[in-house]
């Protein structure tokens, strides 16, 4: 098909090679920018709460240090998920028809839905039990606009005895396990927004919301180590070395399976190759090569997959120092690459002409909504939320009550433990 | 009734807020899904009429024969019987609404290349013309008549 | 303790029932406020949308390429300048096969100069090197199980119970989720209304007894509309089933289109 294709000279719409539809020969795909960072931020956060479960529901105690700011992670990164979608709409001021009206046939509709039910009954409950007591101690000790808040977060409950402590611990460990089906539908919906469209060979089969949901695992995970990381080298804390050897093998461990699926759906897509195929691959090829070969699969998942597995396996012979290395340079990988992932699934999609005959450019435009101006303030605005809620909830001067426990056999955690 | 009182006062300010959350749902709801919605399907019913009541560009044939009955008679009987007098001289409805020289095009040249010039890609059964073999001039109305095409003028 | 009945009391219950009564009626009023905004015209008394259904068949063995559909289509409809389609005309072209390739055909170019509207260039090859050479006309397929309905989030986009697909521009969101799922490319999102819009079959026109714009001025005839409920006599679209073997586009996604097509090769996609 490449050597086959001739370059037919259209009058208006010259950017394309082969035959597009005539609909199709826009400038920019429908779904930019703004449409790749939505599946990467709700990714991120299915993946920090995971990481937080695993505290909560499956007890994995060397992983509390980041308890907290797993969860934190995820909320900062849930309030500015919204966004990029809000932004994109062509007519954002009626986005509330979207929870009026539903239309219950399409996965696009359940999003307020699942929004909403992830924000306010797992995120925030499970945030809100966990704070409570503290809550009540810090309302008492800060002074100022600051003790105000942490008074209207108390929502004017102020039980702080150790029985209500174990109550909100036996509430947050139901929340948490509620919040695991619930942070998958919260990331699989999205990815079977794309896998439902038939219309589109390289969205529509039943692989994308599993590759999405595995995806966002790692790069929720990756997303906890590098801010760990990042906060204790803002804060000259030690990092709690054995916390971020049990991160790196569940990273390792779901970018081994995030990987197999990921390969399955290659290998199937080559080997049955159905209609669409070839110019499928031209697009892969020409369109797509450096975020595909180098974006995804040789920076965000080999490089990632052969550091992470030497650690496996050679862990105690590597010095901690290098050991740091190879965990924060994996998780930025990660991070790139899972990004670039997602370019490659819906700029990809868009590439090529539903027409089967053709192939589209895309010119990303530097200001404007759909501009890298704007990407890169959609991703650093989480970032942002995020300080100022490790700067509120986990203060190093702000003493806790909570359930993470000062480990004897190891560094400080991030905030200091009850007096 | 009082045992629901007797909850420890995290769990009952929750459940009122969450029974708030969802009252205020309920009552956005009502005000903000359209009178008509759900008459025919999932979707706005008095959206069928707005989009009926759109304005015309095109007239269609009987409003053109309401005043050129004799044009439209002759066209009946020649090849051109399939042709809309709106095929060759344009949007007729502003002048259908308002009879001036100004407002219809009077159709050219290119009007009847536009179907009648040779394309290998047209069907054989269409009389097809190669312009520079056939007519070196700019009025193909010299020896033809569009409303009647097999007379001679 | 229970509190004894006071004045105060008592005149606070009677003024709670007296103002859940009037609540329901104050909120109806307050409702038909807030949106009227959303509607703005009447029903045509005298048009029943259960009472027809219409269809659109292509005859492409009739179809010259002239382009005046796809022109009648912009005009009509007011659809903005540029790559905007609700309608168009595409070139098939399949060439002859290389002299002892053993093939059965050369290769097949497609192309769609601006929808066809302004007619189309010289073609790439020879005439001697064309096999086959035709033109199809495509708009809305008319799906019976249309994907783009089946994911609008909110309801804008509809099947009317007279078989046209149909967009209220007033509730549709523009998230552009439909256009992705038409298989047939025949969405776009419209750059003046931000909102989607496609082949209506020009609804406008036809709920008061017109053609669509398109089916007026082909010259052919190769466009043909019709009511299936309310056959006229000698109808086009009845003939047009009755004499000709017909495919549709894309049958494998089981979209179920009512479009019929006749006279046109596997090569159209």
């Amino acid at each position: 098909m490449t050597n086959d294709m001739i370059n037919i000279v259209v009058e208006v719409m010259p950017h394309f090679e082969g035959y597009a539809y005539p609909n199709e020969a826009t400038q920019q795909p429908l779904w930019g920018v703004l449409i790749v960072l939505y599946p990467y931020i709700t990714g991120l956060v299915a993946g920090a709460f995971i990481m937080a479960s695993l505290v909560r529901v499956f007890n994995v105690k060397a992983l509390e240090p980041v308890y907290r700011l797993s969860l934190l992670t995820a909320f900062a990164f849930l309030l500015c998920a919204p966004l990029p979608l809000l932004f994109h709409l062509g007519h954002p001021e009626r986005c509330f028809e979207v929870m009026m009206t539903p239309h219950l046939t399409s996965p696009m509709a359940i999003f307020g839905f699942v929004y909403a039910w992830y924000l306010m009954a797992v995120l925030l409950l499970e945030l809100w039990f966990d704070y409570r007591r503290d809550f009540v101690a810090w309302s008492e000790s800060t002074p100022g606009f600051q003790g105000m808040l942490y008074r209207l977060f108390t929502v004017g409950v102020t039980d702080d005895s150790e029985a209500a402590g174990q109550l909100d611990h036996k509430i947050g460990h139901i929340l948490s396990v509620v919040g695991i089906p619930s942070a998958f539908l919260l990331h699989g919906y999205v990815g079977f927004i794309f896998g439902s469209v038939k219309a589109n060979p390289w969205w529509g089969n039943v692989l994308m919301p599993i590759i999405f949901i595995m995806s966002a695992m790692v790069s929720g995970i990756a997303l906890c180590v590098f801010n760990y990381m990042v906060l204790s080298w803002i804060r000259r804390k030690t990092v709690d070395m054995k916390c971020l050897d049990v991160m790196g093998m569940y990273l390792f461990y779901a970018l081994v399976v995030d990987a197999a699926i990921e390969a399955l759906d290659w290998i199937h897509r080559i080997y049955s190759a159905e209609e669409g195929f070839q110019v499928m691959q031209y697009m892969a090829q020409e369109k797509l090569f450096y975020t595909l070969n180098l974006g995804q699969v040789a920076c965000g998942t080999l490089v990632p997959l052969v550091l992470l597995g030497l650690l496996q396996l050679i862990r105690r012979r590597v010095p901690e120092l290098q050991r740091r290395r190879m965990y924060f340079s994996s998780a930025m990988l990660i991070l790139i690459g899972v990004l670039a992932m997602r370019w490659n699934v819906v700029i990809g999609g868009q590439l090529f002409s539903k027409s089967l005959r053709g192939v589209m450019g895309y010119k990303m435009e530097f200001a404007g909504l759909e501009g890298w101006l704007m990407g890169a303030v959609l991703l650093c605005l989480p970032f942002i939320t995020l300080t100022v809620m490790v700067k509120l909830f986990l203060s190093e001067r702000l003493p806790t009550s909570g359930h993470i426990p000062h480990r004897e056999d190891g560094p400080p955690a991030l905030s200091p433990a009850k007096p | 009734m009082r045992r629901l009182f007797k909850m420890p006062p995290q769990l009952i300010r929750i459940c009122l807020l969450a029974v708030g959350i969802v009252a205020a749902y309920s009552i956005a709801s009502y005000f903000l899904t359209p009178a008509s919605f759900g008459e025919y399907g999932w979707y706005r019913g008095a959206a069928l009429a707005e989009m009926a009541t759109r304005d015309r560009v095109y007239a269609g044939m009987k409003a053109c024969e309401e005043c050129h009955s004799d044009e439209s008679q002759k066209l009946m009987k020649h090849e051109h019987k399939s042709l809309a007098c709106e095929s060759c001289h344009g949007p007729g409805e502003a002048h259908a609404k308002d009879p001036r020289k100004d407002n219809v095009e009077k159709s050219s040249f290119a009007t009847c290349l536009r179907c009648h010039e040779a394309n290998p890609s047209r069907p054989k059964w269409h009389k097809q013309i190669v312009i520079k073999n056939h007519y070196t001039g700019s009025k193909c109305t010299e020896c033809h008549v569009p409303h009647s095409p097999s007379e001679v003028p | 303790m229970k509190n004894p009945l006071s004045r105060r009391s008592v005149i606070g219950r009677i003024s709670a029932v007296v103002a859940g009564v009037l609540a329901a009626p104050a909120a109806k009023a307050a409702k038909a406020v807030t949106q009227k905004l959303l509607v703005s015209a009447d029903a045509p008394k005298d048009y029943d949308p259960t009472k027809h259904k219409w269809l659109m068949a292509i005859d492409a063995n009739r179809c010259i390429g002239c382009g005046l559909c796809a022109e009648a289509c912009k005009k009509e409809n007011r659809v903005p300048e540029g790559p905007y389609f609700r309608t168009w005309v595409e070139r098939y072209i399949i060439t002859k096969p290389k002299p002892g390739s053993g093939a059965a055909r050369g290769e097949t170019l497609v192309d769609c100069p601006n929808g066809g509207i302004n007619g189309y260039p010289e073609a790439p090859v020879l005439k001697e090197e064309i096999q086959h050479s035709f033109f199809v006309p495509k708009l809305c397929n008319l799906c019976q199980h249309s994907p783009c309905v089946q994911v609008c989030p909110v309801g804008a986009t509809f099947d009317a119970p007279d078989g046209a697909v149909l967009i209220d521009p007033k509730y549709c969101i523009g998230c552009g989720f439909c256009i992705q799922a038409c298989p047939y490319g025949c969405r776009f999102l419209s750059p003046v209304t931000k909102t989607a819009e496609k082949c209506t079959l020009c609804y406008h026109r036809i709920t008061r007894g017109l053609k669509p714009a398109c089916v007026e001025v082909c010259p052919t005839q190769a466009r043909i509309f019709g009511d299936l409920k309310n056959p006229k006599p000698d109808d086009p679209l009845e003939r047009f089933y009755r004499d000709n073997l017909v495919v549709t586009l894309k049958p494998h996604l089981g979209t179920e289109p009512r479009l019929l097509y006749a006279g046109i090769d596997k090569e159209v996609r």
